[in-house]
């Protein structure tokens, strides 16, 4: 443990509090204070604790989910570029959401069914031609297979919403952004569940990625199968960013900016490397949301923008750093 | 047309759900009034509820006294804590899928919400008639549907017996855009004395090609300043007789544009527009 992840921990407290204060309605510091011990202004309770609360408990599991995914297909696949939105996920998300919103299905429970759904397609599609490649266990077929699936998501996307009524298309394009704008406890109960189940297998297995890290054949003479064993690593990986497009539909970046990041404070020893991966993107995508709520009140930006925004600038600090 | 207004739900046999098919709320005192849809907000406006709207969207600009009431945003995907906090006891939202999460959130934070579509002049009259029952001006509510019905009437029997121009209405140029005869729009055509050439498309905003424009070959075109003002200069657009012969109507889009109480305002522009001199 080093100071800069002690530095980290006190920033995701500190984002998270003042993301519980601050918004297009202020409460004070007072306020904050009566709403938790009781006896606050009904408006200012329910806003903090109804509106707020869930959305900023929802920012810290999507942060933490995809922070950990993208550590994970980094890891597993060998690829620093490596993230859940390049490998199928997003593609398969979208298309299954946008195909709901056209067919008139845009009621939000059914749409977060629906890209979750799409998620699971796309991410089996890509294993299964990874598998019918009958390459050998090589990370770069599931990259490729997963790129692919993606360019064709895209594709199917353009075909839907050029045909799709204006409203339809616009609802589509702001889900593809990206929002916690909607949030509510079932999701975070919903979400927080997944996390619970996948997250400690991830962190099980950061050993095997440590394996992988070292190369195909000293994987493999570890005793670590190296293509069952990323297969496995890409199906958990994939299935934790489903979940989080089903919540708050595409929030980019994450996955790609926080492992890198990670790497950079506590080294290349996967398990930390999640763990504070999954720390980093909690503080990430909290201080995104209470950007993209605050920036232009009372319009909301979409977070994946603001994801992107923040973490572009802070990307190409690190790729200076590396060099 | 005239079977289209004569449906109009009579006061006493009111459906019970909103346009998002949620239930309506019980009548109460509403006091503070969030109307988050142009039309909506005139609406209450001219039910003699302006005072008690405290919010808007940001464009919601007539009448000119609702410019003073705080603007909320855009009205699609509102932000809910800047709703909640604006200490609403009603919230009128636009029946879009974007809202449902938000009803949702105002209906757990015990607000009355009403969720309401206007593409119709039927829909209008329905929207009016159940805001008038929601903010305890009944009586108020069937005055102006009375009053738009008379001015619309009014226009009809104005143009009626002329001959009834094809009108294609060019609502957006790139995708090509237009209204079909599920918009109050192609609905004011047909009370203008004109007949709307794509009125057998039923969306209320159907893509087109140019194409099939072409083949259609309407008398008028009729758009809004911005984009039919420079059709006249367009090579593309000047392959269609009513361009090169200089039939393009430019249309008043701020009063034409909203399924509002200047409904019948916006039929005697449109009918002054396709039938010049048929209302003084």
């Amino acid at each position: 443990m080093n100071l800069r992840v002690t530095l980290l921990v006190v920033a995701l407290v500190v984002v998270s509090f003042a993301a519980l204060a601050l918004g297009p309605v202020p409460v004070d510091a007072r306020e904050l204070w009566r709403v938790v011990t009781g006896g606050a202004d009904p408006v200012a309770r329910a806003i903090v604790l109804d509106v707020r609360a869930p959305r900023v408990a929802l920012a810290l599991l999507v942060g933490a989910a995809l922070g950990m995914s993208g550590g994970v297909l980094q890891g597993a696949l060998r690829n620093p570029l490596a993230e859940p939105w390049l490998l199928g996920v997003s593609g398969g998300a979208a298309v299954g959401a946008v195909l709901a919103m056209s067919a008139g299905l845009g009621d939000p429970s059914f749409l977060s069914l629906a890209a979750f759904a799409g998620a699971l397609a796309a991410v089996f599609l890509v294993l299964g031609i990874a598998r019918a490649s009958g390459l050998r266990a090589d990370p770069r077929v599931l990259l490729m297979a997963g790129v692919v699936v993606g360019a064709f998501a895209n594709a199917a996307i353009m075909v839907l919403l050029a045909t799709a009524p204006a409203e339809a298309a616009r609802g589509a394009l702001w889900w593809m952004m990206g929002s916690l704008g909607s949030a509510q406890w079932r999701d975070v109960a919903r979400l927080g569940v997944v996390l619970a189940v996948v997250g400690p297998a991830l962190l099980h297995w950061a050993r095997d990625l440590d394996a992988l890290a070292l190369g195909h054949d000293a994987a493999a003479a570890l005793g670590v199968a190296p293509e069952a064993t990323s297969r496995r690593l890409y199906l958990a990986a994939s299935l934790l960013a489903a979940a989080t497009v089903a919540a708050v539909g595409l929030v980019g970046f994450v996955g790609l900016l926080v492992p890198h990041m990670a790497r950079s404070l506590v080294g290349a020893r996967h398990r930390a490397v999640l763990a504070v991966s999954a720390l980093a993107g909690s503080t990430l995508v909290v201080g995104a949301d209470l950007a993209a709520r605050t920036a232009r009140a009372p319009a909301e930006l979409p977070l994946g923008a603001v994801t992107a925004m923040v973490g572009v600038p802070f990307f190409l600090s690190l790729l200076r750093r590396m060099r | 047309m005239a079977v289209v207004l004569a449906c109009t739900p009579a006061s006493d046999d009111r459906p019970a759900l909103d346009d998002a098919g949620d239930p309506l709320p019980p009548p109460a005192t509403r006091s503070r009034i969030v109307s988050l849809s142009p039309a909506t907000t005139e609406i209450l406006f001219a039910l003699g509820a302006g005072p008690r709207v405290v919010g808007r969207t940001t464009w919601d600009l007539w009448p000119v006294e609702a410019r003073q009431v705080p603007d909320l945003g855009n009205g699609i995907r509102p932000s809910i804590e800047t709703v909640i906090g604006a200490r609403p006891d009603l919230v009128v939202l636009y029946a879009s899928n974007e809202n449902r999460d938000a009803a949702r959130a105002f209906r757990a934070a015990n607000i009355a919400v009403i969720t309401l579509r206007i593409n119709q002049i039927a829909e209008f009259e329905r929207a009016t008639t159940l805001l008038g029952d929601a903010v305890g001006e009944p009586q108020r509510a069937r005055m102006v549907v009375d009053s738009v019905r008379a001015t619309l009437e009014r226009v009809r029997a104005a143009t009626a017996g002329r001959e009834r121009p094809t009108v294609f209405m060019l609502s957006w140029e790139t995708p090509l855009m237009t209204i079909g005869s599920g918009s109050f729009l192609s609905e004011l055509v047909e009370i203008a004395g004109g007949r709307n050439v794509f009125a057998d498309q039923a969306a209320p905003s159907p893509q087109v090609t140019f194409e099939e424009v072409l083949r259609r070959d309407p008398r008028f075109i009729l758009g809004g300043p911005v984009t039919a003002s420079k059709l006249g200069t367009n090579e593309r657009w000047r392959l269609l007789p009513a361009v090169r012969e200089g039939r393009v109507l430019i249309m008043d889009t701020l009063l034409v544009g909203r399924p509002g109480v200047r409904l019948g305002e916006a039929a005697v522009s449109l009918a002054r527009l396709i039938h010049p001199g048929s209302i003084p």
